[in-house]
């Protein structure tokens, strides 16, 4: 038979100057395909990259404000990402994050607008991350558990869900009537009513910034997420059901507890996300997940699911996202698509620079070298 | 006009004309997942074969090359994702979806760049001819029937001859045997000679092609006017990806899923004209949230899923090694 033009042959672990260097060049790469697409559209591609990196918070006249609002978008990336990571080890495919991430909301939404009145700030956020983490959390075992029984499709199932849940919280978004107390009673037409005071997200004055309680939360998250992973037997677990649910089974492991314990506390974790959204929001909304359980593939992912990995790539996404958007105000032909546009040439530069990582490349006719 | 035939007709008749483009993108999902490929790129791959398609159709006013474009530029999305998961070993999951936001990213650049110049449909009297119906004689003259199934645009009939020619190809020809093959064990395939490769790409282009061309029928349908905020797409590919589900991977079964899900879609419009319509059996129908009638595709697809892997695949067209990535080397 005919040998394919060029095919891959795996190696072993590429050295990090290597893996440096191919992942700089994919970036360094998909920037460039995003300036000649700017250059196209007669954007100067330096002063939009510029605008975009810094955010437009020099020379703005709320400085703190354009922070805070990154906080507010960084968050909930950071924890999904995190989260999906999780499920992602043990090569569950959870792509249901929207789906997770709705129901968080919409349970630490009606945990807000039934006790916020009664109960003081500090209990009533913990109540609201508590009920998204469980809201989130039994909508992913779901998913899990019939994996698990059945060997029902995970991937399939849980995009299912996806939209079932968003319908599910349009139903209360639209729907006005008496028993609907998500919705503002003032308004004719239906509106999400604002949480009571005490469910909103807590503020930490730091001068003229206001530290978002749910960062702290985040990156407390993460160290815990890493040391679980990396010095628990739970955490071990995971790595292992992932690498060979048979090895695991072999060594007396009982895999589908292990699958339904991992997938609940990462859908958790997604709900508990939606949650924080809601408090710092303050508000309802009918499409809350701003695609966070979409890109939180993408950023997981470009970390190779690894914590601290995350905790970069779901920085440097949130600029490119946040960067966008205030950069594109400015031009009329760019809006902020154009960070879904690079985020997608980026994944795909970076996948392929993988390859050079991960395979080396023979082409057709020429020998394998050392062989 | 609230004569109730009338709303019927017109309510059979939208059925049809709002919900083939599900058509082109289940039956191009079946092909690329029949080829063992799970690409969650539809949403993404069916806008590029629109905007594309539609640009194309306009400047050429021509419905053929429109069709020629949507048809290249979503199987190039196709050829990208067959490079980054079959060569590049890349995961589906993630290619895929990445084809879906990259697809969209572009969508809006290209609309938004294009800006006050956007091409009319009205400035493509050729593009638009090619759209309007076309009656069959004798059989577009029944009642009702002839004019929801024999009245229609030339890319309905386009559809379903495309469901039918593929179902014929897969279970009756020698390379849909094979093809059925690398989606069940391409390990097997491959040590009888099938080049597994090059029937992925060639399937993978193919399977995105035929999605392009229901981007490209949403762009017509819409009369081709951009909006900077929603899609043409608007959800259809992913409601494309369950249908493959719900139809069992089988294109013929597709045409009938596409339109019980085009019947739930198109309810949600007509839900309250048919209670007008007729009272006394129908008026419960605009007492039925809305929301239901978007959720049912996807709630009747979980049920199919869970209920196929309770019987344990049995008569399941699902492929074995469907999302699974074949690597020669750890065969």
């Amino acid at each position: 038979m005919r040998e394919p033009l060029f095919r891959a042959v795996k190696q072993e672990g590429a050295g990090p100057v290597r893996q440096l260097m191919a992942y700089g060049t994919a970036v360094l790469l998909a920037l460039a395909v995003g300036a000649a697409l700017l250059a196209v559209q007669g954007v100067d591609p330096i002063t939009f990259y510029k605008q975009m990196l810094t955010m437009g918070i020099p020379g703005s006249r709320y400085p703190w404000r354009a922070v805070e609002n990154f906080v507010k978008l960084f968050v909930p990336l950071l924890i999904v990402s995190l989260a999906l990571a999780l499920a992602f080890k043990m090569r569950f495919w959870n792509i249901g994050g929207e789906g997770q991430f709705i129901m968080g909301a919409f349970w630490a939404g009606f945990a807000a607008m039934r006790l916020g009145e009664r109960l003081p700030q500090p209990v009533m956020v913990l109540v609201m991350a508590l009920c998204g983490a469980l809201g989130g959390g039994l909508y992913g075992i779901l998913a899990a558990a019939l994996k698990v029984r059945f060997g029902t499709n995970e991937t399939l199932l849980t995009l299912m869900l996806n939209y079932i849940a968003l319908y599910f919280l349009q139903f209360f978004a639209e729907t006005k009537a008496p028993w609907n107390f998500f919705l503002d009673p003032g308004s004719a037409r239906p509106k999400f009513a604002k949480f009571p005071g005490s469910a909103q997200m807590i503020l930490i004055p730091v001068g003229p910034f206001r530290l978002n309680l749910s960062l702290i939360a985040a990156l407390v998250l993460c160290a815990l997420i890493f040391v679980y992973l990396n010095y628990t037997k739970r955490g071990y677990e995971i790595a292992v059901v992932g690498d060979s649910p048979s090895t695991a089974r072999y060594a007396g492991m009982k895999v589908g507890r292990i699958v339904i314990r991992t997938v609940f506390l990462s859908a958790a974790l997604i709900g508990m996300a939606g949650a924080f959204h809601m408090s710092s929001a303050g508000v309802m909304s009918a499409s809350p997940t701003n695609d966070v359980g979409w890109t939180g593939i993408v950023v997981a992912w470009l970390a190779k699911l690894d914590t601290m990995g995350i905790l970069v790539v779901s920085l440097l996404i949130t600029v490119l996202q946040f960067g966008c958007q205030t950069a594109s105000a400015a031009y009329p032909s760019i809006d902020a698509n154009f960070a879904n546009l690079l985020q997608g040439v980026i994944l795909f530069t970076v996948l392929a620079a993988d390859l050079f990582t991960r395979f080396k490349i023979v082409v057709r006719g020429r020998k394998e070298a050392g062989k | 006009m609230n004569d109730p035939l009338n709303v019927m007709t017109l309510f059979l008749f939208n059925i049809v004309l709002m919900n083939i483009p599900l058509l082109y993108g289940t039956v191009g999902e079946i092909v690329v997942e029949k080829a063992g490929s799970l690409d969650l790129g539809v949403e993404g791959t069916m806008a590029v074969g629109a905007i594309f398609g539609y640009l194309a159709g306009c400047m050429a006013d021509s419905l053929i090359v429109g069709l020629l474009a949507a048809f290249l530029a979503a199987g190039l999305c196709g050829g990208l994702f067959a490079l980054l998961t079959v060569s590049f070993q890349a995961n589906q999951n993630v290619t895929g979806l990445t084809i879906t936001t990259f697809g969209l990213g572009l969508y809006f650049f290209v609309g938004k760049g294009i800006g006050e110049d956007w091409p009319a449909l009205a400035s493509a009297p050729a593009l638009a001819g090619g759209f309007a119906p076309v009656e069959i004689p004798l059989l577009s003259r029944i009642p009702v029937a002839g004019k929801a199934l024999f009245s229609q645009n030339p890319l309905v009939y386009l559809g379903i001859v495309t469901a039918a020619l593929v179902w014929w190809y897969l279970n009756c020809t020698k390379a849909g045997l094979r093809l059925r093959a690398v989606g069940e064990d391409p390990a097997a395939a491959d040590s009888v000679g099938v080049d597994i490769v090059r029937y992925k790409y060639v399937h993978l282009i193919a399977g995105s092609g035929i999605m392009g061309l229901g981007g490209f029928y949403m762009a017509l349908n819409m009369s081709g006017s951009f909006e900077g905020s929603n899609c043409w797409i608007n959800g259809f590919g992913w409601i494309a990806i369950a249908l493959v589900i719900f139809a069992n991977w089988d294109p013929l079964l597709a045409i009938l899923g596409a339109m019980v899900f085009g019947f739930f879609n198109t309810l949600q419009i007509y839900a309250g004209a048919l209670a007008g319509a007729f009272p006394e059996p129908l008026g419960w129908l605009s007492s039925v949230p809305p929301q239901l009638y978007k959720a049912l595709p996807f709630l009747i697809t979980a049920i199919v899923l869970v209920a196929s892997s309770v019987r344990k695949r049995e008569g399941s067209g699902q492929p074995a090694a469907l999302g699974l990535n074949y690597f020669r080397e750890e065969r």
